[in-house]
């Protein structure tokens, strides 16, 4: 069963069309990275996604019902976002920040703020300034407060930006243990297209458009990727099924 | 945690005794005669009641506002909504008006706030919704404004009426008595229970517009809420006795150096302990030039201003 599904959804900035008659959709427990160059709608696609943003045409649906039927937190225990800059204006804790996961409920469900950071591998820092965490860290306590949250789609903006290597394997395997553990299904923006065989599916975008859409193997192929980035670019695959990509 | 909240209880506690027997005649509460009496229960007490109304609505303004402008810099007079309050109670004072007798010049000052607050909103309108940087832009701005026309004001008016205008600037508690107190408390504990009610809100506010949407908040109605909330604060505030400086912008901040960053901690203790500071403040005015006051804003300032230069330079304390 498709738990999101947007159909011909359409939206401009400042009356200029920037997502043309989109559609895009993602099952239980599945892993879809939205890859395009700068400026090619994937932010614009995950707000739209999450609701923030309005279509101007199209409609987006939430479990089979209208993502705008529903109440603000009713919202909130489905899907979840996080953007790509994870900004704060004031010294909050990390324990503070998680418990923030359990406001759209009026009785706490299971899951507790402890049990939320031992899952991310934070359990030792619930009472550190989240300003004082690595870039890593903080994006792995923004997530936490997700898992609280219960949302069964995540929404991600780049996760990965600004992670070196060894944070952003850590992340995506931890990503990946939490779709296996708790089922819940995600939609990234990835710039890297080097991760790209770590997602169940591959959406290709450019000027608002799906490009492509299916198995990575089957859709990043090195004709796809002149057309969408206007580079050559060669691939090589590997062994064990992964993709090395050089110009 | 736990021990440093009943700290600042209990010096809340102290100071309002304190306030209330200290000042140009310590008053000893175990042998209370005619005068004395009536010098603490018509004199004393709604003063420091009226400081403390006042340091409360600032201080939780403060911590409502720093948290949904997501600056940690801002003041409750940001807004310009004391500058709207100045100029419209210094035209009240310099036109000696007394339409409304006692409460002339409170009324004037209330009704250039809220006014100030009306324009503010509607400056920073756009797209549906109110948005920080709008909202801080036309505050500065209008400030600005209404600070030149003052000063023209100003610059064109008799000697007595400029020294009063000064005065009621810079805060005055002389005049405080109990007939403004209950409008106050009103208005003060109004506009508190909005922000607390919506502090949950805040927290989410301060991590970004879409992260308040993700947890289910709609961020332009949480923060329509916010901005009325402070608005109501800031403009009793101002009525009950003028400009105070600092309060809104420091306490904040020592609070969350306390308890934390959660708002529904921050606002309340911001409140205790911006109305033990400006109590705190009131006494060392009365007392420390006296027969002379020296008006509590000033104090404030100077406890105040080289503080906020500390914080500028100590970034970490701002969460960054």
């Amino acid at each position: 069963m498709n738990i999101l599904v947007m159909e011909r959804v359409s939206f401009s900035y400042n009356e200029r069309p920037f997502i043309r008659s989109l559609d895009f959709c993602t099952g239980e427990a599945e892993i879809v990275a939205l890859l395009g160059p700068n400026g090619s709608g994937k932010s614009t696609i995950l707000k739209l996604a999450a609701g923030i943003l309005r279509p101007e045409t199209g409609r987006i649906m939430l479990w089979n019902k209208d993502i705008f039927s529903y109440r603000g937190k009713d919202r909130a225990k489905l899907i979840s976002y996080l953007p790509q800059i994870l900004d704060f204006g004031l010294p909050f804790t990390v324990k503070e920040l998680v418990s923030m996961g359990l406001y759209p409920y009026d009785i706490a469900p299971g899951l507790t703020v402890d049990d939320a950071l031992a899952m991310v591998g934070l359990g030792d820092r619930a009472d550190t300034l989240i300003a004082e965490l690595s870039g890593g860290e903080r994006r792995r306590a923004f997530i936490a407060m997700t898992l609280l949250q219960g949302a069964g789609l995540l929404l991600l903006d780049e996760p990965m930006a600004n992670l070196d290597i060894k944070y952003q394997l850590e992340l995506i395997r931890l990503l990946k243990g939490l779709r296996a553990e708790k089922e819940i299904s995600m939609v990234m923006a990835l710039h890297d297209i080097n991760m790209v065989h770590h997602f169940d599916r591959v959406c290709v975008v450019k000027n608002g458009s799906v490009v492509a859409f299916g198995r990575p193997l089957e859709v990043v192929t090195e004709e796809l990727l002149r057309e969408v980035y206007e580079v050559e670019i060669k691939i090589y695959p590997q062994e064990n099924g992964t993709f090395l990509f050089g110009v | 945690m736990r021990k440093r909240v009943l700290f600042l209880v209990i010096s809340s506690v102290v100071i309002f005794s304190g306030s209330v027997l200290i000042g140009p005649e310590v008053i000893n509460p175990f042998s209370l005669g005619g005068t004395d009496r009536t010098i603490i229960i018509s004199i004393r007490i709604p003063r420091v009641v009226t400081s403390m109304l006042m340091g409360a609505a600032l201080g939780a303004s403060g911590a409502v506002l720093q948290g949904f402008l997501r600056n940690p810099l801002a003041d409750p007079y940001i807004l310009g909504l004391s500058g709207g309050a100045a100029l419209m109670a210094t035209t009240g004072i310099l036109l000696g008006s007394t339409v409304f007798g006692l409460f002339t010049i409170p009324l004037f000052a209330f009704i250039g706030s809220i006014t100030t607050g009306l324009l503010v909103g509607f400056m920073a309108y756009r797209r549906g919704g109110l948005w920080p940087e709008r909202l801080l832009l036309a505050g500065v701005g209008l400030g600005f404004l209404f600070s030149a026309v003052l000063m023209l004001l100003m610059s064109v008016s008799s000697d007595e009426g400029l020294r009063r205008a000064i005065h009621w600037i810079f805060g005055d508690l002389s005049m405080s008595d109990w007939s403004l107190i209950p409008y106050g408390v009103v208005i003060i504990i109004l506009g508190l229970s909005l922000s607390l009610w919506r502090a949950k809100a805040l927290n989410a506010l301060i991590l970004g517009d879409e992260i308040a949407h993700s947890l289910g908040f709609s961020p332009f109605k949480e923060r329509f809420i916010l901005f009325v909330s402070v608005c109501l604060m800031t403009a009793a505030s101002v009525s009950l006795g003028g400009i105070v400086g600092f309060i809104g912008l420091l306490m904040p901040h020592i609070v969350r150096f306390v308890s934390g960053a959660d708002s529904r901690v921050v606002i309340p203790l911001s409140a205790l302990a911006g109305a033990s500071m400006l109590a705190l403040a009131d006494t060392i005015g009365r007392t420390v030039v006296a027969p002379m006051e020296l008006p509590s804003g000033i104090i404030t300032a100077i406890i105040g201003a080289p503080y906020f230069l500390y914080l500028l330079r100590k970034q970490e304390i701002l969460g960054r």
